[in-house]
């Protein structure tokens, strides 16, 4: 029996599993002598994520350091997510306490401000990479693409910081994008472009996936099994599955023959789909290595909660509008992480709670000790009566953030080359607002509504950059520092949106 | 009626203090100007006329449509018999315009296809596997497992249900290969002859033609105008009536051509009405158009609201068909003795039953239902100007615009720890800039405001005995009322809910906003309605024996 020559050039992106980019696990073979770069120069695969939490920094109307928990209000410092230090060595507060342990593969980056126009509420005037002004739809554009807002719709701009790195040569236009939440929960509207953080360009959304076990089985689904009766099974069902496949791709001009253009547009885009899924399917499978890994199947049970049976009484305690989004979102965050190890994709967003979030704060909250009697969006708005200000929306804020140092923990312990997976990688949290004067009126201050005094997490090493401090800015644009971090992995430009000139701090 | 209110001009500094009040997103939209009668964008071709249509009459334009979850799971349990409501759990959700079917905003995704891969894996690895039920898509028993004349016959019984029509020979054809997955010889894995129907069947699903409605008709004399076919014309009738996918009584009229005149719908319509289908269709259309498709109450008492808005949409629409306003005027309720309790009312005889409102009592029809009452609520409690904006843009049909931008909508007016509501309201609403469309929405809500979010009479604010609440409220341009009862006629007494109603059924119907042109056609129909005795009914067979319905027209693509 021959045996083929190994050739460093298996790597090369396929079309694989998933909608997103397969390649082959990283061997050390791959590397030069160093284990910082491929043997034949290439560089090490870079990964960018973003973890979204539908939330802000703060609560109406409530000073940073004012709380009231249980009916007792407190002035307490360390609840605000901003330390009190700049650089290294700060102490942690409470929404950065889940991270305890990775203290030094992180940036804060604080004081971020969106512009808005403080004289004129014309969309016509918004300056560039601001915020129309009303939250929250005005918020979204700037934050997610750079370019500014002009009306108050959920939407972006530009094309979203994960799809411009995605639309990088070597990540193929790939990118994993999921959702804990799944539901919008109130029975009079609908998201409306709320559960929307990724673009591939003006007012092109993602649909994102909410299915845990459809994630796992696009991602996870053509693994190769060890050995013996389940290798032909999965060749069997492989084979099947291509056929019916096939099958419905080949009915493809028969139907779109007989239609009008109109009809013909909206069918093809179900046709494409089946084609890329065919493709995704018929791509080699994927090789199991000491690191890569098929992660356990989450299974089906997912279900959707009921709607939110609104705030202040009894009624948030027997579970509506509440879906087990934590338990989703671990699942999620597991995924994501082999997913990187794998190299199955290189981009990846998790929006853990949709733009102005009604999840039932409820359980999660009781889970973590302070009962809150609220939605997520009304944590901010002083839902509760007894239970209001900064620690319960520290509180909320600490929730997210357990899944974002779930991520950064994994991809920490993942070894790759001579180092880890993180040290390729700019892992991003996003909260959807920050705390400050109110977009609206531009005149109240501590508002939950506002673009001002907004904070982006950056894990990881890719790029050259240096974790580890608190970065105080003095009311830059967020997307300076998002433009920092994408071109830590291999984004060229100089600009994103609106916004022109990357944040030096975050490799400095 | 359609009320054409002046436009307000709203400063932009108006409403100041943050103090204004937003809707829940989308659907009804944020409370602030109130123009006249919502404009209505969606698609419709030119006034046309084709044989059959009146003058002026038009035809609607219709597009591919994707099935709503609901339809899906109603269509994979007609035909598969699986109730397990798979399209919910594997999909994500729909958007709610407030209908689950409006097609605008449907588009492919890798999400939706995705998911429809596990759904077509999960529910035909399901079906093929209940031997007691499926035989209802396989007609015969194989001889083997390549019986070929077997797996054609199942093809063909099974295609017809899945595509609504019935399949060509060369079609059929296409699917006969997968049987070399029945027959293969490989005894590590196991296979049958319900291998290959297990394919072919997750073929059916992940197919376009399967998912979506698909219109093409044939070109009539008219330019742009295409008669449908009877089998199109029996999904078209099917979706409306039923919410779910023709039954084989429709396909085999449909094969006799029988749905193309309106004679044959109309015959076909009454065999439709009555059933479970059509039952649950009139429901769930109740439940998008007034907001409680998910009620913000535990489920138990959501489970009781609902079982009492059926019974009363069951009676009046079906059981003792009558006038359907006896939906918004009934005088009596069906309660169970939770119920009462939780209303405050004298439980029922017997535990369960109907039982007439006291002859003082501000009750009537749905209005008074916990159903209504708890949707679109606010801040933890009713809000006047939400229940101002249920009324104006579901049961009046007006447009509520967006207030001006600086305003904060998650706010409640003034200080709700310390002052009463309505009197914090009332303040709102005479502000500079606010007056002129609070006052549009917020008195009809001050009427209702007896009402809590459980549908229970209250004299006061929630908790504050000294905040007594008066319970007076007006719809401009209309009357003064006071509660649910008078509210419902003084909108009938206008012509309101008449007119409005038949707007929302039709674009339910159409799965999308209803255009401009289209006016003459809810104007028929209306008076049709009217014509049979206001029996719903009689609008829906209307709609189904209008020409219009046997045709459609195709949108301009630029």
């Amino acid at each position: 029996m021959s045996t083929k020559p190994f050739r460093l050039n298996r790597r090369t992106v396929l079309r694989g599993i998933g909608g997103v980019t397969v390649g082959l696990p990283l061997l050390d073979a791959m590397l030069d002598n160093k284990g910082e770069a491929l043997a034949q120069g290439g560089a090490i695969a870079k990964r960018y994520g973003i973890v979204f939490a539908g939330q802000a920094l703060g609560g109406d109307s409530w000073a940073e350091d004012m709380s009231q928990v249980g009916g007792i209000r407190k002035t307490e410092a360390g609840h605000f997510i901003v330390p009190a230090k700049v650089g290294a060595g700060y102490a942690l507060t409470t929404p950065l306490k889940p991270l305890a342990a990775l203290q030094d593969d992180f940036n804060i980056v604080s004081g971020m401000n969106i512009p808005f126009n403080t004289t004129s509420a014309d969309g016509a005037m918004v300056p560039p990479g601001g915020a129309f002004r009303d939250f929250h739809g005005g918020g979204a554009s700037p934050l997610l693409s750079g370019v500014r807002s002009t009306t108050s719709n959920f939407t972006a701009g530009g094309p979203t910081s994960d799809q411009i790195v995605a639309a990088l040569p070597a990540n193929k236009g790939n990118s994993l994008v999921v959702r804990a939440q799944p539901s919008w929960y109130l029975a009079g509207s609908s998201y409306s472009g709320r559960q929307y953080i990724s673009y591939t360009a003006a007012n092109k959304p993602i649909e994102s996936q909410t299915n845990p076990q459809t994630v796992f089985n696009s991602l996870f689904g053509n693994f190769k099994p060890a050995a013996g009766a389940a290798t032909q099974l999965a060749d069997f069902d492989r084979r099947a599955e291509l056929a019916v496949l096939n099958l419905v791709r080949d009915r493809r001009m028969a139907l779109l023959n007989k239609v009008g253009k109109a009809d013909r547009l909206r069918l093809e885009g179900y046709f494409d789909q089946i084609n890329d899924l065919q493709g995704r399917v018929s791509a080699m499978a994927t090789n199991q290595t000491a690191t890569c890994t098929k992660p356990m199947d989450p299974g089906g049970a997912f279900t959707t909660g009921g709607n939110n049976a609104g705030s202040g009484g009894t009624a948030l305690e027997t579970n509506t509008g509440y879906s087990d989004e934590a338990k989703r979102s671990e699942v999620l965050v597991d995924l994501i992480a082999m997913a990187f190890v794998c190299d199955l994709t290189r981009v990846a967003t998790l929006q853990i709670t949709v733009f102005q979030s009604h999840m039932n704060a409820y359980p999660i909250s009781q889970a973590l000790g302070t009962p809150i009697r609220a939605d997520l969006h009304e944590v901010g708005h002083n839902g509760d009566p007894t239970t209001r200000g900064q620690f319960p929306v520290s509180l909320m804020l600490s929730w997210h953030i357990g899944f974002y140092a779930r991520l950064v923990a994994k991809l920490k312990g993942a070894v790759e080359g001579a180092g880890t997976v993180l040290d390729n990688s700019a892992i991003v949290f996003m909260p959807e607002a920050g705390h400050g004067v109110q977009l609206n009126d531009a005149t109240s201050p501590n508002a939950t509504h506002s673009v001002q005094n907004m904070c982006l997490l950056v894990a990881g090493r890719a790029g050259g950059m240096k974790p580890g401090r608190h970065i105080a800015t003095k009311g830059v644009h967020p997307g300076t520092a998002l433009l920092a971090a994408m071109k830590a992995v291999g984004v060229a430009s100089d600009t994103f949106g609106d916004v022109k000139g990357a944040l030096p701090d975050l490799t400095a | 009626m359609r009320h054409l209110f002046p436009a307000f001009v709203i400063a932009l500094v108006g409403c100041s203090g943050a103090v204004g009040e937003a809707g829940t997103p989308g659907g009804a939209g944020r409370t602030g100007g109130i123009s006249g009668q919502a404009p209505r964008p969606g698609g419709s071709g030119p006034q046309v006329t084709a044989p059959g249509l009146k003058p002026g009459n038009v035809v609607p334009t219709s597009l591919v449509r994707r099935l709503s979850q609901a339809e899906l799971d109603n269509t994979i349990e007609d035909i598969l018999g699986d109730v397990s409501r798979p399209a919910q759990k594997f999909f994500v959700e729909d958007e709610f315009k407030p209908y689950d079917n409006n097609y605008p905003v449907q588009a492919a995704s890798k999400s939706y296809t995705d998911n429809l891969r596990e759904m077509a894996r999960d529910v035909a690895r399901r079906a093929v596997a209940d031997t007691k039920n499926r035989g209802a898509f396989i007609p015969c028993q194989p001889t083997d497992p390549g019986d070929a004349a077997c797996f054609r016959k199942t093809i063909e019984k099974l295609g017809r249900r899945m595509l609504r029509r019935p399949l060509a020979s060369a079609e059929v054809d296409a699917y006969m290969p997968l049987q070399l997955f029945a027959t293969e010889n490989n005894p590590t894995v196991p296979h049958d002859f319900y291998t290959a129907v297990e394919l072919a069947l997750r073929a059916f699903l992940q197919d376009p033609e399967f998912f979506n409605r698909v219109e093409i008709g044939r070109q009539t004399a008219t330019a742009g105008v295409y008669a449908l076919g009877s089998f199109e014309i029996a999904t078209r009738m099917s979706y409306l009536l039923w919410g779910s996918t023709p039954d084989d009584a429709l396909l085999t009229v449909a094969d006799q051509d029988g749905l193309v005149s309106a004679a044959g719908r109309g015959t076909a319509f009454d065999r439709m009405q009555g059933g479970a289908r059509a039952r649950s269709q009139v429901q769930r259309f109740h439940s998008l158009w007034l907001g409680y498709r998910a009620i913000p109450q535990p489920a138990d008492i959501a489970a009781l609201f609902n079982a009492e808005t059926t019974k009363l949409l069951d009676t009046v629409i079906f059981d003792a068909p009558s006038a359907y306003f006896d939906v918004f005027t009934s005088p009596r309720t069906y309660l169970t003795t939770a119920l009462a309790a939780i209303y405050g009312l004298p439980a029922p005889p017997g535990g369960a039953g109907w039982v007439t409102y006291g002859p003082t009592s501000s009750r009537a029809g749905i209005l008074s239902h916990g159903t209504v009452l708890a949707s679109f609520s606010k801040f933890s409690d009713t809000s006047p100007t939400q229940r101002g904006i249920l009324v104006q843009t579901r049961l009046m049909c007006n447009i509520i615009l967006s207030p001006p931008a600086t305003v904060n909508v998650d706010q409640p007016p003034g200080n709700p720890d310390q002052d009463c509501k309505i009197p914090r309201y009332q303040a709102h609403m005479g502000q500079s800039g606010c007056t002129g469309c609070h006052s549009q929405m917020d008195p009809i809500g001050f009427g209702l405001e007896n009402y809590d979010m459980s549908g229970r009479v209250r004299k006061t604010d929630n908790g504050k005995l000294q905040c007594a609440i008066p319970g007076q409220g007006n719809i401009a341009g209309i009357g003064a009322f006071s509660g649910p009862k008078e509210l419902a006629e003084k909108l009938l007494g206008a012509n309101e809910i008449q007119d409005c109603l038949v707007r929302q059924y039709l674009t339910f119907a159409l799965g999308r906003t209803l255009a401009a042109q289209e006016d003459t056609l809810v104007d028929a129909l209306r008076k049709s309605m009217a014509a049979g005795g206001n029996r719903l009914v009689a609008m829906l067979r209307a709609l189904v024996t209008d020409p219009s319905f046997g045709l459609r027209t195709l949108p301009e693509v630029p």
